[in-house]
């Protein structure tokens, strides 16, 4: 009923159609299109974060038998809007003894893939940005770029404590990405293509009429490498259990000491940018992408995407207040000596599976 | 001008020469092992451009290149730890502080 | 000259002059830390050539290994091994002049033979994804190379590990 993505497309042929007649080249009006939906997924990189915020602070406070903000706006939805604005209007300090372009360009480096990492995430039926035949190793490279950025603000703070915090992120975030990215070739192997509106596609129907053909559901594969991606995930956001790097009650607060204003708030849009990107991968991945239990007419497919997504994001938001911090050294031998291991057997598994079923 | 063959032969001309300049000229081991990386890139360009523009169809250029990639990862890392063991026993890591076997 | 043919041209000459301004601050900078930077920035333009010129896994493969997995492990070592705040001395030894002179020389030859031999060649063809074609050349004519690359990584791995372990403390 209301499906986004043919009346979106057909609203985009009929503005090339429009603006070719005008004398415009083809590929000028493709470019066009183009950056009117890369401007679309700006704006919403922006404003997702800021519906994030709100829901953890709202759902940590419940579970915390507490309320949260109350006071600005009704139930309080517009404190984010109002944090953002203080960042905004704060002094901005860059420390004497620091590296200034590092200090100024550390947050850029953090922020910008995510931007990036949005891009090939398939919101419905014929609502992917750019259908990527790359689009998951796109994403797990480009989210490889903002470690740099981590280290870049260890760096340019200028002070030891930061440079300690910046490399146990920095070692935390490339221990787990390995993990992360083993346990999505199970995926890969059964659906044979990289492309995340292909494999969402591919996980549409039914066994025996009840369960859903989604990956979940494999018997023993479908489960370990949700689990392991799940874990990986959480680790990789720098969420509790695995918080060391900005732990409040630890470490000061890790690598972003030092910054403050805008710069602080632009660390956090990335935070809760990457658990909406890790939250949506694992829906497409696992979840069955847009795949939805009504006939297909009264809950559209975009809406059962940011349904399951927004569920796994609660999952992220539950874990936080339900797991004590883990130490660093008994982080790092989580992940290598038990997820590590796990994943590559996984992988044997589905060769096997793939092997006596195809 | 249309994009040809020669513009990305001459890039990958101009960074292997910055990287050579960087080899030669730099005292920190580090800054030698970068410009190390930069003759590496330099090199898969080429394979690159080769594959795009004289043979389309195939991928034998990009899977060298990706050859090329693991070689120098596996080399940057074993040149990596080393430095961390030099300086571990020297405190220093300029090239002419290495000279105990000098002589 | 239609929208087509400049596109590629314009952002090619963007993205080269990005990359040889990046790699003459990787060569010249005073501060080693500043060079890994750049470098990093270097990487990533060329992985933008490689999209550029429709390999997409290698680019993608680009930045996962060099740029997520070689330069933060390069990064940690400049981290680890120097005195932070030391605002460097000089970074050229004494022989950078005759060593510019070599790379001039290198250079110019590389660029006089390429523009004789391979002037004029043009690409006509659209780009196609590349992953399957790769894991098969991977898996099938190259498979002899893909086993021996997996022992140099594996060697590496030992390699790397035994120069890390410090001696001087009980294991």
């Amino acid at each position: 009923m209301f499906e986004l993505g043919p009346i979106l497309s057909r609203a985009f042929q009929t503005l090339q159609s429009w603006v070719i007649a005008h004398g415009v080249p083809a590929l000028g009006a493709w470019i066009l299109a183009k950056s009117i939906q890369v401007g679309v997924v700006v704006l919403g990189v922006s404003l997702i974060p800021m519906v994030l915020v709100y829901a953890e602070r709202k759902v940590s406070a419940f579970m915390q038998a507490r309320l949260g903000p109350m006071n600005v706006g009704p139930y309080g939805i517009l404190q984010t809007l109002a944090d953002g604005i203080k960042l905004i209007f704060k002094e901005d300090v860059i420390p004497v003894g620091s590296d200034r372009i590092m200090h100024i360009m550390a947050p850029m480096v953090v922020v910008a893939p995510v931007f990036i990492c949005f891009a090939p995430l398939p919101f419905g039926k014929g609502l992917v940005p750019i259908d990527l035949d790359i689009g998951v190793l796109f994403i797990f490279a480009i989210s490889g770029v903002s470690t740099i950025g981590v280290l870049m603000a260890g760096w340019g703070s200028g002070n030891k404590f930061s440079m300690l915090g910046g490399l146990r992120g920095a070692a935390q975030l490339v221990s787990y990405e390995i993990p992360r990215v083993l346990s999505v070739v199970p995926v890969l192997m059964f659906y044979g293509t990289q492309s995340l509106n292909g494999i969402a596609l591919a996980q549409q129907g039914r066994w025996y009429g009840i369960i859903p053909k989604w990956f979940i559901f494999y018997p023993v594969i479908g489960q370990i490498a949700f689990l392991i991606f799940l874990i990986a995930s959480v680790a990789e956001t720098n969420r509790t259990p695995f918080d060391i790097p900005e732990a409040e009650s630890e470490l000061v607060a890790g690598f972003h000491t030092e910054f403050s204003g805008l710069k602080f708030a632009l660390f956090f849009l990335a935070e809760y940018a990457y658990v909406f990107v890790s939250s949506a991968m694992a829906v497409a991945l696992f979840l069955g992408g847009d795949d939805g239990f009504s006939a297909a007419g009264i809950i559209p497919s975009w809406l059962w995407f940011l349904g399951k997504t927004f569920v796994m994001v609660f999952l992220f938001l539950w874990f936080r207040w339900t797991f004590p911090r883990l130490r660093v050294d008994r982080l790092m031998q989580f992940c290598w000596q038990f997820l590590l291991p796990w994943s590559i057997a996984n992988i044997a598994f589905a060769g096997l599976a793939v092997l006596l079923i195809k | 001008m249309t994009l040809s063959l020669h513009h990305f032969l001459m890039l990958s001309a101009i960074l292997f020469g910055i990287g050579i300049y960087g080899v030669l000229s730099r005292r920190n081991i580090l800054g030698i092992l970068m410009s190390i990386e930069l003759m590496f890139n330099a090199a898969n360009i080429n394979l690159i451009a080769f594959n795009h523009f004289l043979y389309p169809n195939q991928v034998w250029g990009q899977g060298f290149a990706i050859f090329v990639m693991t070689l120098a990862a596996a080399e940057a890392v074993v040149g990596l730890s080393l430095v961390l063991a030099i300086y571990r026993n020297i405190k220093s890591v300029y090239t002419e502080k290495l000279n105990i076997l000098h002589g | 000259m239609n929208l087509e043919q400049l596109l590629p041209t314009v952002v090619f000459a963007l993205m080269a002059g990005l990359l040889i301004a990046l790699a003459l601050v990787v060569v010249t900078s005073r501060s080693v830390f500043r060079s890994a930077i750049a470098l990093t920035g270097a990487l990533g333009v060329v992985a933008g050539l490689f999209a550029l010129m429709g390999a997409d896994f290698v680019a993608a493969g680009q930045l996962l290994i060099y740029v997520g997995g070689i330069m933060i492990i390069m990064l940690f070592v400049i981290m680890l091994s120097q005195r932070p705040m030391a605002k460097a001395d000089r970074q050229t030894n004494d022989q950078w002049l005759w060593g510019a002179l070599f790379a001039l020389a290198v250079t110019c030859g590389l660029i006089v033979q390429f523009r004789a031999v391979y002037r004029g060649i043009f690409s006509t063809t659209v780009s196609m994804p590349t992953t399957v074609s790769i894991g098969r050349l991977l898996l099938g004519d190259m498979v002899v190379p893909f086993e021996a690359v997996s022992l140099v990584l594996l060697a590496a791995l030992v390699g790397a590990v035994y120069f890390g372990l410090d001696y001087e403390k009980p294991q």
